[in-house]
């Protein structure tokens, strides 16, 4: 680098800014002077982006070389070739050349259609889509479609005619004499929705741009070319004459079997100049008048013959609108319909009311007249016919030609029609969907008919003249006093008027009252929806009780006894009208309910009253979401056991004796928010409580009298679980009702479900219900387990993810770590070296442990005392496990019985180092597939 | 400049000779209460929705439709200053124990800390999530409670720059409408008819389902019962720790209004406002109707009861203000009967 010093004429240094060059801008300095350019100044395009300038070759000439490129610079523009004609010509054009280079199978020129390669424009691609072809118009028309199917088939008519082209020749020749008229007509319309054909005197056949000349300086291959064209447009007419009329408008360089559609035009690319079998004759004709009156000439040609032979359009198209003459009204029509059946037969009936007759004295005929009639009125007037054919002979049947006791025979008939016809009425109410509530009975409750015993229903019939009689005898019933249906009393009916219900009823109070068994399900319960039958139970307990109470009230009407006014009618009442009678009946006399929950002051909100923080700063238990189900779950013991902490804690103030390691664990928690909040999150799963069956305790022996049969307590849970739900179903549903839900447990609202900072949220929740001593017992076991995870955090659940058990596991050492200072020891001590067999066998251990479940009477110092007891177990199952070939070596089979030997403290490490085994494991395991994983290994245990 | 304390002469209001004798005369404390109507403070461009008085009794500040907070001498009947900020209506307002603070609270859903003298707002405290409806001061003035339509009750620190709770409570089920501090508790009443008392130093919450709209919680001098004014007509007492019911005050009507309701300063007798603008007075004891007059011509909103601690005697004021729809006429009126006790 020289270190010339440019200056300028007064002998300055030019500076061009610090950041533009300084004292060196340019060449030498150059920038600004005479010689050197001036740098573009730099404009910030953030502010100005349209101003943004597009350099172009243009910046970097000066005149001389724009001089030298000749002062016409062009550009290739793709703009205006719309339909990429230009793109598609060259592509063809390249195509036929490499043709002809290269030997062909098909002798004579390749068809165009079969090498262009896809170089339409998008627009024609489109426009193809929806059903263009090049040299249309682009036009709706019904007619276009009529064009292209007649288009197709006429090409393929060509194909075929070219293929077989000589023999078919006369056949095609008497195909043409059998041209409709209206065949040149539609084409017509067709031609009319083509491209208008637009005659240019010259016209440009040419690729070439407009102007442009490319014979300019040799006009003598002009005329060359000019002669080419004409003998090509010779050789088409020649064409012509050898084909016949029929392919008149082809060119005759197509192969046979392809054409272009007659209306068509020719391009000149359809032209192949280099097609072979025809010599190139130099004649000077000149072409161009002639020319397109010789297409016009073809055109009319064209129509004149009207070359689709063999298709033709339809003279009368199925597509006719059909039209239909409006029906002809009866001249007797007057707009009202009528009914035929039962209404008016009825009507007739009681029109024609034969008069009442006295019957005959014979007994035996009166039956026989009695049975005929209702015979006749059930099944119709064959049937009396019928009679009469049979009993032509008897005697006995004169009555119904009219012989003794017609009149009464028709009278009789006429009263069983009525009747029959009274019956089947509320039948037909009946089938309507809308009033299946209503049965028969309770219809005629409601029209204020006497109750027909049910035999009556077999009256009808003709069976014996006994049974006869007793219709009779039932017919007057018809206006006394049923008879009571069975042996109950009538307060024990509240639901007399519905008879299935009654049943159901019964057999509800049968269930209710009675032992013995039965069968689980009445059948028409099933077809009730849960709604329904939630509200039928509700009604009967109702009902039931008040029958108890009523039972010392017989002689007061039982209705009103019930104190259910609504039983029946409640339907119709509006449930808002129930619900805040219901409410103001019952719960008034509750006011003011007083309920304590827990709740946490801020610190902050403590300092402020100058008051000591009940709960020592430790956080919020974790809010819960808020299901139904939710309330399901089981909290673990971690989770109570922070709680007692808490309490423990919040009690400092008040009581000033605190046990030594209360405060300690207080202060150990406030210390470690972190594992508090990973001690919050982990409710048991329901499913692992109750299916994660303790089978493995029959490698202990019991431990004492509270052991729990863990078959026993699984399916306690699972009856409890579904008792649970529902009996929380049905209460929910009461409640929503406002009916009195049968009081189990003393009401509480809802609210006190969800509360996150009630202490024993789960506890509270499961016990409201009532029914929850096997339900709790597991907990409590759960619990007695969760005493040994409680310590290590997380430590045993696979089921977190890895990050977290990681996070935890150091957590849990941490608190192992305070726990004691024996394990702090041992924490640090170098046994994390461990191999993956001994952690499986600890594992093994761990799990064993774990799976014991201790009943837990919930005090602190039983619970060390069952720690006791199960450090114990843990021993003793360990020993009984050691010869199961573990391949440890000596020194750590050592190490483990020195471990078995410690105190129950030390299970902190082991299961920490589980935990280890865990992460190790299960690094990418999802909750399930550990889940099972674990069952499996528990399983192998198991069998061991 | 104005603080409220000390330097305002406290201008014990001239009583009306006749009063005083007739206080004299008569035994029964019954008829020691107010009845008549001594002052009308007018000012208020709009319908006045709460008064109270200052720790001391010696200045009244009101609050209403029209966005602003007043600061009155009862007693002499003066305006002593207007505090404009609001951009909805006051719904309540409560002055600090030592005079030098202001809170209040209204449509805004901000809560506005004021400093007296200057007429500054210091602070705004935000965190509802719609109108507030109540804003009490704690005992030592560093903590404000409010109570909000968003169903909670939030603290917010006086002593910290942040204008965010310190601590939220919603457990409750529907808007809450009062608040109220004692040394360690928080009390709250809500529309879902309960009464909810905070425990802070024990941490626990205390529910008393009253089964109606509580209005308006307001203690007992000894703190030791509760006062719940239901929108069902009636005042309830209730026993603080025990959370029975105590006695039930009728006689009124309290079925759409937020209306105020407090115990005398003896404790011997329950006021309470009636939306047919009468003011009610029961005895506490056995809950007759002792006395009743005739205060505005529509909805007695506020009845508000504040001894009088001036150095030789005792005064007993009541202020009730109303709530107009006519507005036309916006005043509080106070009737105030002075009597030694």
């Amino acid at each position: 680098w020289l270190a010339v010093v440019v200056r300028d004429e007064e002998g300055r240094r030019r500076f061009h800014g610090a950041f533009t060059g300084g004292f060196s801008a340019g060449f030498y300095n150059t920038a600004g002077s005479k010689e050197g350019w001036t740098p573009q100044t730099f404009t910030s395009s953030r502010k100005s982006r349209a101003e943004h300038k597009k350099q172009s070759i243009y910046n970097f000439l000066d005149e001389e070389d724009i001089k030298d490129m000749g002062g016409n610079a062009l550009e290739t523009s793709q703009q205006y070739d719309t339909f990429g004609f230009t793109a598609a010509e060259h592509a063809r054009k390249q195509a036929s050349k490499e043709q002809n280079e290269r030997p062909s199978a098909i002798p004579g020129p390749v068809p165009d259609e079969l090498v262009v390669p896809a170089t339409t424009s998008i627009g024609v691609k489109l426009l193809m889509k929806m059903g263009w072809h090049q040299g249309r118009t682009i036009k709706d028309a019904h007619a276009d479609s009529l064009y292209e199917s007649r288009r197709e088939a006429r090409k393929a008519f060509l194909a075929l005619s070219g293929v077989s082209n000589d023999e078919d020749q006369d056949q095609i020749a008497s195909q043409k004499s059998r041209v409709d008229e209206n065949v040149a007509e539609s084409f017509n319309k067709i031609s009319a929705s083509g491209n208008t054909p637009v005659y240019v005197l010259h016209p440009k056949e040419d690729l070439h741009g407009l102007g442009f000349d490319p014979f300019k300086h040799a006009p003598e291959f002009k005329d060359r070319k000019r002669s080419h064209k004409s003998v090509n447009r010779d050789r088409n007419r020649s064409d012509v004459s050898v084909r016949g009329s029929l392919l008149i408008s082809n060119s005759g360089q197509y192969a046979p079997g392809f054409g272009i559609g007659a209306l068509e035009e020719l391009g000149v690319e359809d032209e192949d100049i280099y097609a072979s079998g025809f010599n190139y004759e130099q004649t000077e004709v000149d072409i161009e008048p002639s020319k397109t009156s010789g297409d016009s000439k073809f055109k009319l040609e064209d129509k004149k013959r009207g070359f689709f032979l063999s298709f033709k359009i339809a003279s009368n198209s199925e597509y006719k609108l059909e039209r239909f003459h409006p029906p002809e009204i009866p001249a007797d029509f007057d707009g009202r319909h009528k009914f035929s059946s039962p209404i008016q037969t009825a009507d007739k009936f009681s029109d024609l009311a034969p008069p009442e007759v006295p019957p005959p004295e014979d007994t035996t005929l009166r039956l026989l007249i009695e049975g005929c009639a209702a015979m006749v009125a059930r099944c119709g007037k064959h049937i009396e016919d019928f009679y009469k054919e049979k009993s032509k002979a008897s005697p006995q049947f004169l009555f119904l030609d009219g012989g003794d006791g017609c009149s009464y025979y028709t009278r009789k008939l006429w009263e069983h029609q009525q009747k029959f016809i009274d019956r089947q009425r509320p039948g037909a109410v009946k089938s309507k969907p809308s009033s299946d509530k209503l049965t028969a009975e309770n219809r005629g409750t409601i029209l204020g008919e006497k109750p027909l015993d049910r035999s009556s229903k077999s009256s009808s019939s003709f069976v014996s003249a006994k049974e006869a009689v007793q219709l009779q005898s039932n017919l007057g019933d018809t206006f006394v006093k049923p008879i009571s249906l069975d042996g109950v009393p009538e307060s024990k009916k509240p639901f007399r008027n519905e008879p299935a219900k009654q049943a159901r009823f019964e057999q509800f109070l049968k269930e209710k009252y009675q032992g013995g068994l039965r069968i689980a399900s009445l059948a028409p319960t099933i077809t009730m929806s849960d709604a329904d039958r939630a509200r039928e139970r509700l009604d009967f307990e109702a009902a039931a009780d008040a029958i108890e109470k009523g039972k010392e009230y017989k002689a007061i009407d039982p209705l009103s006894i019930l104190g259910l006014p609504g039983l029946n009618e409640q339907r119709f009442v509006s449930s808002t009208q129930l619900e805040s009678s219901a409410v103001l009946q019952d719960e008034r006399p509750m006011y003011p309910q007083r309920e304590e929950f827990e709740w946490r002051p801020s610190p902050i909100l403590c300092k402020r009253f100058d008051i000591v923080d009940p709960f020592m700063g430790k956080p919020m238990p974790l809010r819960r979401p808020i299901s139904k189900m939710d309330t399901l779950m089981f909290m673990t013991e971690s989770t109570k056991k922070i709680n007692e902490d808490v309490r423990g804690s919040s009690t400092i103030p008040q009581n000033a004796a605190v046990s030594g390691t209360e405060e300690t664990e207080a202060q150990e928690t406030a210390n470690n928010p972190d594992i508090v909040a990973s001690r919050m999150q982990r409710p048991v799963d329901l499913y692992k409580a109750i299916f994660s069956d303790d089978s493995d305790d029959d490698m202990d022996e019991p431990l004492n009298n509270q052991q729990v049969d863990p078959v026993k307590t699984s399916e306690g849970a699972n009856m409890a679980l579904n008792r649970l739900v529902a009996e929380d179903f049905l209460e929910s549903l009461g409640k929503e009702l406002g009916l009195e839900v049968p009081p189990e447990k003393p009401a509480q609202p809802p609210n006190v479900l969800f509360r996150s900072e009630i202490l024993p949220t789960a506890d509270a929740s499961v016990s409201r219900n009532g029914q929850t001593s096997t339900f709790r017992e597991i907990k409590e076991n759960e619990g007695s387990l969760g005493l040994m995870e409680a310590a290590n955090g997380n430590g045993d659940d696979p089921s977190s993810n890895v990050e977290k058990l990681d996070f935890k596991y150091e957590h849990s050492a941490d608190i192992g770590r305070s726990h004691s200072l024996h394990r702090q020891i041992r924490n640090g001590s170098p046994e994390s070296d461990t191999s993956i067999e001994r952690h499986r066998s600890r594992k093994r251990r761990s799990h064993h442990r774990n799976r014991s479940p201790t009943p837990d009477s919930g005090s602190s110092d039983e619970r060390r005392s069952s720690k006791k007891r199960k450090s114990h177990s843990r021993h003793r199952a360990g020993r009984s496990r050691t010869p199961d070939g573990d391949l440890s070596s000596d020194s750590q089979r050592n190490k483990r019985k020195r471990r078995e030997k410690r105190s129950h403290q030390t299970r902190m490490s082991d299961s920490d180092s589980s935990d280890h085994e865990y992460k190790e494991k299960y690094t990418s395991s999802s909750r399930r597939s550990s889940d099972k994983d674990r069952s499996r290994k528990h399983s192998k245990h198991r069998s061991w | 400049s104005l603080s409220l304390s000390p330097k305002k002469k406290g201008g014990s209001p001239t009583p009306e000779p006749s009063a005083r004798g007739r206080t004299k005369e008569m035994s029964s404390a019954a008829q020691q209460l107010p009845r008549t109507e001594s002052r009308t403070l007018s000012g208020h461009e709009g319908a006045v929705l709460a008064v109270r008085f200052n720790h001391d009794g010696k200045y009244c500040l009101s609050c209403g439709k029209d966005r602003t907070v007043r600061l009155w001498n009862p007693h002499t009947g003066a305006h002593v200053k207007t505090y404009k900020s609001h951009g909805r209506e006051v719904r309540d307002v409560n002055a600090s124990s030592d005079n030098a603070k202001l809170v209040s609270c209204g449509g805004d859903k901000q809560i506005f800390y004021w400093d007296v003298a200057s007429g500054k707002v210091i602070r705004k405290f935000r965190g509802h999530n719609s109108e507030v409806n109540s804003v009490k001061f704690n005992e030592h003035n560093t903590v404000v409670l409010s109570a909000g339509y968003d169903r909670s009750v939030r603290a917010f620190d006086c002593r910290s720059q942040s204008s965010d709770p310190i601590q939220t409570i919603d457990t409750f089920q529907d808007s809450v409408m009062s608040v109220n501090v004692t040394n360690t508790e928080i009390i709250a009443g809500s529309v879902d008819g309960t009464v909810r008392t905070f425990d802070i130093r024990m941490g626990r919450e205390t529910v008393d389902n009253l089964g109606h709209p509580v209005n308006c919680i307001s203690l007992s001098n000894d703190r030791n019962c509760l006062l719940a004014n239901c929108l069902d007509s009636t005042v309830r007492l209730l026993d603080k720790n025990s959370g029975e019911m105590l006695q039930e005050y009728k006689g009124h009507i309290c079925k759409s209004f937020k209306m105020d309701c407090c115990l005398t300063n003896d404790d011997a007798f329950v006021i309470g406002g009636s939306e047919d603008g009468f003011v009610f007075f029961w005895e506490l004891v056995d809950a007759p109707i002792v006395a009743t007059f005739r205060a505005h011509s529509s909805v007695v909103l506020f009845p508000c009861h504040q001894r009088h601690l001036s150095p030789n005697k005792d005064l007993h004021v009541d202020v009730i203000c109303r709530w107009d729809h006519s507005c036309l006429d916006l005043k509080i009126e106070i009737a105030d009967v002075c009597y030694p006790y």
